[in-house]
């Protein structure tokens, strides 16, 4: 997305909880939360082009950690995001740890999905900090002292982190960093013959992708008000992969548009449990099939500001 | 505490023998087609809820309600590899992994749409009796699902050793191209091997529904312990595979009395994670060399 536009959005987002009723405000939020999360999946799965299912555990340290914060140590919300973000990127710097040894492709694969569900396994047996399958209840967030106990007024505390995640990623791709990305991506061989230090782009991709995932889960925690380990299982993953898959593979507007189909979608049809998954799932099915690059690639047919260049000067 | 140990070892190789017919069919795919098949837990699940409505819902004999089961398992994989993975088939490994993951979520989903979250205990087509040998308790559900293992086992070995289909198969999974030059139908091949491991998972659903209550979840924890089973055997390899299934059953249980109850539940999480860290090719897979 060109620049003038990624700034554009966001103002444009200002008025628009005027205009919402409260559950659709809490729509949009759980839409703005899942931006980062998309985000960074995609830094991994999309930029790095490795098979990392772990996602969903980076997202439920973020939440539990900021939940934990904030009924264990009684600590106001906004001081448990950075705490999130760490302990998430912690998490992806761990997941990270099997690809360091050389562990591609499928493999790669299992033993990620493997650590998400030992994370899930662990937040229903540490009943102690996380209620058990019974889950926590999180207190109602405070941002500097200011109750944010309407989903409104969460909507704006939610839009500038995401905003400023959105922001430090991008740069984060134009830099060196983006293009170590894409060079191991194409040829991971050829990348460390010409020097790149593919090691340490690898941990860096996967422990900024879980910091990001991470402050997603601190969102979710208080957006949500209740935690359960149920939050956080397979059914979770393929949410999230639909995101990134529908949205659009290794692009920042994919991961918005996907955020946004990925939570608005299901809102229809949300008396029916199943259904969601059995959506996601068709959708899954028709984008690789007829839409490989996701719905950001048809947006950059239709105007070529939302073209991303991050690999052109 | 020892006294126990020949129980621990008998009752973890009836719930071995499950997963190792999980696993084999896993690798089935895997060996075929080079893909691992994310949504292959799912397709165990469609499988045991097949044998569910065939049975109770219309009323048929269990035997033949598992024959129709697994031929509509069979049906399923077979089409989708045809329409859904053969289009992308030269595509990178990530399509072709989410691919079947979005397979098996969306019969997950269907599960769900029909049955809900409920649980569903289906009878048994047999009255559950225990025999006792000396002090080591038999179940008829044990003694069951390790003789229908068995005899699958059999019957699979004579068909990859002795039949012409056999020849065929083994070339095939030695090499694609080298198939594909002697004049064998390497796509048609792939759906069949997809449909094969289909219908050998759905009779995996078939048993696990025997000792385990059906959710649409199912597919989640059988997906986790079919590739415990297949990477401590060593990825790829079918006797691997089985050698693999019975190992983890086993060991689940001694794990799980001797040392601590959790290790019943996160021993198919750790198995995958240990094995290819410390030493990938599994017990009885051979290293991968890769050309550069």
């Amino acid at each position: 997305m060109s620049r003038r536009l990624f700034w554009l959005l966001p103002l444009a987002l200002l008025p628009v909880p005027l205009l919402l009723n409260p559950y659709q405000q809490y729509v949009l939020n759980t839409a703005l939360l899942y931006v980062p999360v998309g985000i960074g999946f995609n830094l991994v799965v999309g930029n790095l082009g490795l098979l990392a299912f772990s996602n969903v555990a980076y997202f439920g340290l973020g939440a539990y950690t900021s939940g934990v914060m904030m009924v264990q140590l009684g600590m106001p919300w906004w001081l448990t995001v950075i705490p999130a973000a760490l302990v998430g990127g912690i998490g992806g710097a761990i997941a990270s740890i099997p690809a360091l040894r050389g562990v591609r492709l499928f493999y790669l694969a299992i033993m990620t999905l493997a650590f998400g569900e030992l994370m899930r396994w662990t937040y229903i047996r540490w009943e102690a900090l996380t209620g058990g399958s019974m889950g926590m209840a999180v207190p109602t967030a405070t941002l500097f002292g200011w109750a944010l106990d309407t989903d409104r007024r969460r909507f704006y505390a939610f839009l500038a982190l995401v905003v400023l995640l959105v922001a430090i990623t991008d740069r984060l791709l134009r830099s060196r960093f983006g293009r170590a990305f894409l060079a191991i991506k194409d040829n991971e061989i050829a990348a460390a013959a010409m020097g790149i230090p593919t090691d340490r782009y690898i941990v860096l991709a996967f422990a900024w992708g879980g910091a990001v995932v991470g402050v997603g889960g601190a969102m979710f925690a208080i957006s949500v008000g209740h935690l359960t380990p149920v939050s956080f299982d397979l059914t979770e993953l393929i949410r999230q992969f639909a995101i990134i898959m529908v949205g659009g593979l290794a692009s920042l507007t994919g991961a918005i548009i996907g955020a946004v189909i990925v939570t608005v979608a299901p809102q229809v049809f949300i008396s029916f449990p199943g259904f969601d998954e059995l959506v996601f799932g068709l959708l899954i099915v028709l984008v690789i099939l007829f839409l490989p690059r996701g719905l950001a690639s048809l947006l950059a047919r239709v105007h070529p500001a939302f073209v991303e260049r991050y690999y052109r000067g | 505490m020892l006294a126990l140990l020949p129980q621990l070892v008998v009752s973890g190789t009836s719930t071995g023998m499950l997963y190792a017919l999980i696993a084999l069919s896993m690798t089935v795919v895997y060996r075929a087609t080079t893909v691992v098949n994310f949504g292959h837990g799912d397709m165990v699940a469609a499988g045991a809820y097949a044998v569910f409505v065939f049975g109770l819902g219309f009323g048929l004999p269990f035997l033949v309600a598992m024959a129709l089961a697994i031929a509509l398992l069979f049906a399923a994989g077979f089409a989708a590899q045809r329409m859904l993975l053969q289009p992308i088939v030269a595509g990178p490994h990530l399509s072709l992994a989410m691919m079947a993951l979005a397979i098996g979520y969306t019969l997950r989903g269907a599960l769900r749409l029909q049955w809900g979250n409920e649980t569903i205990n289906p009878s048994r087509p047999y009255p559950q009796d225990v025999y006792l040998f000396g002090n080591v308790v038999v179940t008829t559900d044990d003694a069951v699902i390790c003789g229908s293992v068995l005899l699958l086992l059999a019957a699979l070995f004579l068909l990859l050793q002795v039949t012409p289909l056999g020849k065929v198969i083994q070339a095939t999974f030695q090499s694609q191209r080298g198939a594909a030059l002697v004049g064998i139908n390497v796509p048609l091949f792939h759906a069949l091997m997809w449909g094969g491991g289909a219908a050998l998972g759905a009779l995996g659903g078939v048993m696990l529904s025997l000792i385990t209550p059906l959710t649409p979840d199912l597919g989640q924890w059988t997906l986790v312990q079919g590739f415990a089973a297949m990477t401590l055997g060593g990825f790829g390899s079918l006797g691997g595979a089985v050698a693999g299934g019975i190992l983890l059953g086993i060991t689940e249980k001694l794990l799980g009395f001797y040392v601590n109850t959790v290790f019943i539940e996160i021993t198919g999480y750790l198995v995958p994670i240990l094995v290819l860290m410390l030493r990938p090719q599994g017990l009885f897979g051979r290293r991968a060399v890769v050309r550069v």
